[in-house]
């Protein structure tokens, strides 16, 4: 594997945003290193293949947009008619589907754990930090497939258990999230254990569970415990 | 200059534009050529869509020729842009499916370009190493490569640290590393 030190140096070459003075250097490399040469013939190829992508995109959404507008100009003598009709069946369709006094407490205080830091690191936590890095897309069901897998293997882990409830947060599988949630708020070593009494206070309200959330005490200098007393008292 | 279109002198803002993945280069290219395209496929038997989508590939490549510097930017991006996306039309007539049809202005059929045909082999070749990007390496590497944004506005906008997003870089691109070496590996194997 070609380290990041380089990649990025062959990289800033190929888009010729290296300074000057490094560029004279680089290019005495490149004069003789033939391996050097290839990587950055390969690196400009690749370069290349995702910019064709890139282009490949743009031309849709123009595509799109001019389809839209001439669609607009043909359209408008129906679409006041449409849009009436639209209006009156999307409030039929929320007045059925209008979310509980605990899912809109949950919506209003819930904001997903930011996660850690995706760093360059050791081989081994490569499927955990794989996993954050989807994680941090929001690419929660992808994320909870590997940290399952993970802790499948660590069933005690306190950190699996955790982002694992996470994703399962994210991916809106409230009631999963729970009995992860409980297992690390009740470990006194985890570091862990004051965000899991939070997002688990949260989980029990979105499910309506007013005497588990309950359950779960504050100390007044928390972070949380305003929200979690504006809830309360939301409740009340 | 030998193995470069040469066309009509132009202003060749276009050119630079294409070069840079200009966003308002690339809309202004597709308002004002597409229409011509769009009547010449529509008078041949062809859809809105037949139009819209050779459209698109002469776009390709009229990109890839500026990029490569194979189409100077003196050229007539709409001459270009028109030719190419003819031959690829009379193609697809060509094809088994629409043998019984007739062409209309048939006179006119543009001669074929070496240069163009090269272009769209290398096009075929870059679209095969895109292919095996996953969405998530494809939304990074395109706002970085394509867009040109920086770390920075990349991060703020998917709301994750700077040094995540270079990290990201650096694998999906290290996975088209991989990729292209085990296919290198697998040539050599079979002869």
């Amino acid at each position: 594997m070609l380290d990041r030190d380089t990649f990025e140096a062959i990289e800033a070459y190929a888009l010729g945003t290296m300074p000057a003075a490094e560029r004279e250097h680089f290019e005495e490399r490149l004069r003789t290193d033939p391996a050097l040469r290839a990587e950055l013939e390969q690196q400009r190829d690749h370069i290349r293949a995702v910019e064709l992508g890139g282009l490949q995109r743009a031309l849709k959404d123009i595509a799109q947009q001019q389809a839209a507008s001439g669609n607009r100009r043909s359209w408008t003598p129906y679409l006041k008619v449409a849009a009436a009709v639209a209006v009156v069946m999307c409030a039929a369709l929320w007045y059925a589907l209008r979310p509980t006094t605990g899912e809109r407490l949950y919506a209003a205080h819930f904001s997903p754990d930011p996660g850690l830091p995706v760093a360059m690191s050791a081989a081994d936590d490569h499927a955990f930090q794989d996993a954050m890095v989807a994680y941090k897309l929001e690419d929660y069901a992808e994320a909870r497939a590997k940290w399952s897998a993970l802790l499948t293997e660590r069933p005690q882990n306190d950190t699996l258990r955790y982002y694992t409830a996470m994703a399962a947060l994210g991916a809106e599988e409230v009631r999963t999230a729970i009995p992860l949630l409980e297992a690390v708020r009740t470990d006194a070593s985890s570091h862990f254990a004051d965000q899991a009494s939070w997002y688990l206070f949260l989980a029990y309200t979105h499910e309506g569970d007013t005497t588990n959330a309950n359950t779960i005490r504050f100390d007044p200098a928390d972070a949380h415990a305003a929200a979690a007393a504006t809830i309360q008292q939301a409740w009340r | 200059m030998e193995g470069v279109l040469s066309h009509t002198a132009q202003a060749a803002d276009w050119a630079e534009g294409l070069r840079c993945n200009n966003a308002r280069t690339l809309s202004a290219l597709y308002t004002k050529h597409f229409p011509a395209v769009r009547s010449y496929v529509l008078q041949n038997n062809g859809s809105e869509d037949d139009a819209r989508d050779v459209f698109q590939e002469s776009i390709v490549v009229l990109w890839l020729g500026v990029k490569e510097g194979r189409v100077v930017p003196e050229a007539d991006a709409g001459g270009f842009l028109f030719r190419v996306a003819k031959n690829k039309w009379l193609d697809v007539l060509r094809s088994a499916a629409h043998k019984q049809m007739k062409v209309v202005h048939d006179d006119r059929i543009a001669e074929r370009i070496d240069e163009v045909d090269d272009l769209e082999e290398r096009i075929v070749r870059l679209r095969g190493v895109y292919d095996k990007l996953d969405d998530k390496c494809r939304q990074v590497l395109d706002q970085f490569y394509y867009e040109r944004k920086d770390l920075a506005t990349i991060a703020t906008g998917m709301g994750v640290e700077e040094e995540s997003i270079r990290t990201i870089k650096y694998r999906c691109m290290m996975k088209l590393r991989a990729f292209r070496k085990a296919i290198r590996g697998e040539e050599e194997r079979h002869g």
